[in-house]
């Protein structure tokens, strides 16, 4: 459904000099910052798949969604997304692709939620009749029904990504980007955007790119993650290989008498009773617990071993 | 041909949309409107009182300089009101709501312009129309047509160097200076006989910057004034389709630009 090979893109800006003259001289002469973004990005993606794209702030999720979108024309490389180059074939890509954007929303700010959706069947060509029943679906999966006529400013963040996700698959596209969708949301809301991302996926086989930060709804929704860091691919693989394979040693953490917290790392192999009686005989010790590694400590390990 | 019959509609409702938006600030609305009234009408007077100190400029009456001016206001209003959101573009590139304008499969010039409705403007319109056909030499069916070609490739002329100008913020660049400068050059001079303004400027205000083709070298062709010109008659009476060109040209720097729309870090 997506293929990427050797993606890149580099960010090209004038070279602003400092100093009084500093803005003439930015002006007059031909110099260039540049700054690699996304970095010789490979993988693919097929149909019905939901996919989890992680990386810290910076390392070039966003800017991999916005080639694949078509927004951002790629400083080289192929991309392929539903057997068409997005950036060259921008609007018949855009008909394939539903996009929501956590940190921006695509509705019409200053009218009601459901002139937003019209609008947007208008211009996707959904017919009336189908329009009608993608908007019942979307209505009953997203609970909409409450705010459809409330202008889309006065709609809370969870109201309006609920929107924004109704705007995004109104038109029954076959892939799905999500773009931080849960950034700020509360529990409740989050997990209504979980489950109706789960439900799309199952009941329209649409091939979901997510990314986020939140490792929560990748291990709600994803099998497979693609992690990246300073626009390189560091794994891309099933979510369970990639604990197994990194997974941090357990940990032992006592309370000690004193109030003070210690944690001791279990050797692979070694038998934990008697790693507990060895720290009982040296410390009073009132509580204990054993972490199991999270993917959480995982992906930390592998960032922090790519900064090596 | 559907393509376009398409983007007309979609027009119309992204731009019906976006004025029940602007309604819900009323008075924002009033304000505009009466801003451009107001501002227009300070034009009108201006050349009123110019054309009652001096009987003509350059060899021109009152009533042909009133037509000049009502050909220019008339085309520039025709090329301002549906063009009136291109002034935000250096704010939606640099906040990256161009975003948005990318994701839809539309044409991203038709949403942009979709934006907004220079609604201001329609006191320039009216304007501009009155002093037409109060001023309209008497001409034959021909002319006539000449005339609304001329007056619709004025607007094209403007809207091109607008257009081209505006491409160049797809580069981060600041171009409403430029922008705003180019839009003067157009007012303060496309409404005179360029006549008076002597040899290299009259040159340069019609080959490097072609504002003379908006009001000022039709208008010579319908007062029978083309020898006057610095321009062949042949190119005076072609004139209308010099905005077409220019338009198509503008819309290809547009289009070669919008790919190195670099949006922002989220």
């Amino acid at each position: 459904m997506i293929r990427v090979e050797s993606l890149t893109k580099v960010f090209r800006r004038p070279h602003t000099f400092s100093g009084p003259l500093g803005p003439l001289r930015t002006l007059l002469t031909r110099r260039y910052d540049e700054r690699t973004a996304v970095d010789g990005v490979s993988f693919e993606i097929s149909a019905g798949e939901i996919v989890g794209y992680l990386g810290p702030n910076g390392a070039g999720k966003s800017t991999t969604v916005k080639m694949l979108t078509g927004i951002l024309t790629p400083t080289s490389g192929l991309i392929e997304v539903d057997g068409r180059v997005p950036w060259r074939d921008r609007e018949a890509n855009a008909r394939a692709v539903g996009v929501v954007f956590g940190q921006r929303s695509q509705l019409w700010w200053d009218l009601p939620l459901i002139d937003s959706l019209r609008l947007v069947g208008d211009l996707y060509d959904v017919p009336a009749a189908r329009f009608a029943g993608s908007l019942r679906r979307m209505c009953d999966l997203l609970g909409l029904d409450d705010f459809l006529q409330t202008p889309v400013r006065q709609l809370s963040l969870g109201q309006r990504m609920r929107g924004d996700l109704a705007a995004a698959m109104l038109y029954d596209p076959p892939i799905l980007y999500l773009d931080e969708p849960t950034v700020g949301l509360d529990v409740m809301a989050k997990q209504a955007v979980r489950e109706f991302i789960a439900e799309t996926n199952r009941l329209g086989r649409t091939t979901v790119v997510l990314t986020t930060h939140d490792l929560a709804d990748v291990e709600a929704l994803c099998e497979r993650i693609i992690l990246i860091d300073k626009g390189r691919v560091l794994y891309d693989g099933g979510i369970d290989d990639l604990v197994t394979a990194y997974a941090p040693p357990r940990r032992l953490v006592v309370e000690l008498a004193d109030d003070e917290t210690r944690t001791f790392e279990i050797a692979a192999g070694r038998p934990i009773p008697e790693l507990i009686a060895q720290v009982a005989a040296e410390h009073p010790i009132r509580d204990l617990s054993i972490r199991e590694p999270d993917l959480e400590g995982v992906i930390t390990r592998i960032y922090a071993e790519s900064e090596r | 041909m559907a393509e376009v019959v398409r983007a007309l509609r979609l027009y119309w409702r992204l731009q019906r949309a976006a004025m029940r938006g602007a309604l819900q600030y009323r008075l924002n609305l009033v304000i505009g409107i009466a801003a451009g009234v107001a501002y227009q009408g300070s034009g009108f007077a201006f050349v009123w009182v110019v054309m009652h100190t001096f009987p003509a400029v350059g060899g021109w009456s009152l009533r042909e300089i009133a037509f000049l001016y009502g050909m220019r206001l008339t085309a520039h209003a025709l090329y301002v009101l549906p063009f009136s959101s291109l002034i935000g573009l250096d704010w939606l590139v640099r906040e990256g709501e161009l975003d948005r304008v990318l994701l839809r499969p539309l044409n991203p010039l038709v949403q942009i312009m979709a934006k907004r409705l220079g609604v201001g403007q329609l006191g320039d319109l009216l304007a501009g129309l009155v002093l037409l056909v109060v001023a309209l030499p008497p001409l034959g069916p021909a002319s006539i047509l000449f005339c609304l070609a001329a007056v619709v490739g004025g607007a094209l002329v403007e809207a091109a160097v607008s257009l081209a100008l505006a491409s160049l913020a797809l580069r981060t660049w600041n171009t409403l200076g430029v922008r705003a400068f180019a839009d003067d050059l157009f007012s303060k001079f496309g409404s005179y006989p360029m006549s008076v303004f002597g040899g290299a400027a009259q040159w340069a205000l019609t080959f490097v910057l072609p504002v003379a083709f908006v009001a000022y070298v039709p208008a010579s062709v319908l007062l029978d004034r083309t020898g006057e010109l610095n321009v062949p008659a042949p190119v005076a009476y072609g004139s209308p389709l010099l905005g077409v060109a220019l338009f198509a040209l503008a819309y290809r720097i547009w289009s070669r630009q919008l790919r190195h729309y670099q949006s922002t870090g989220t």
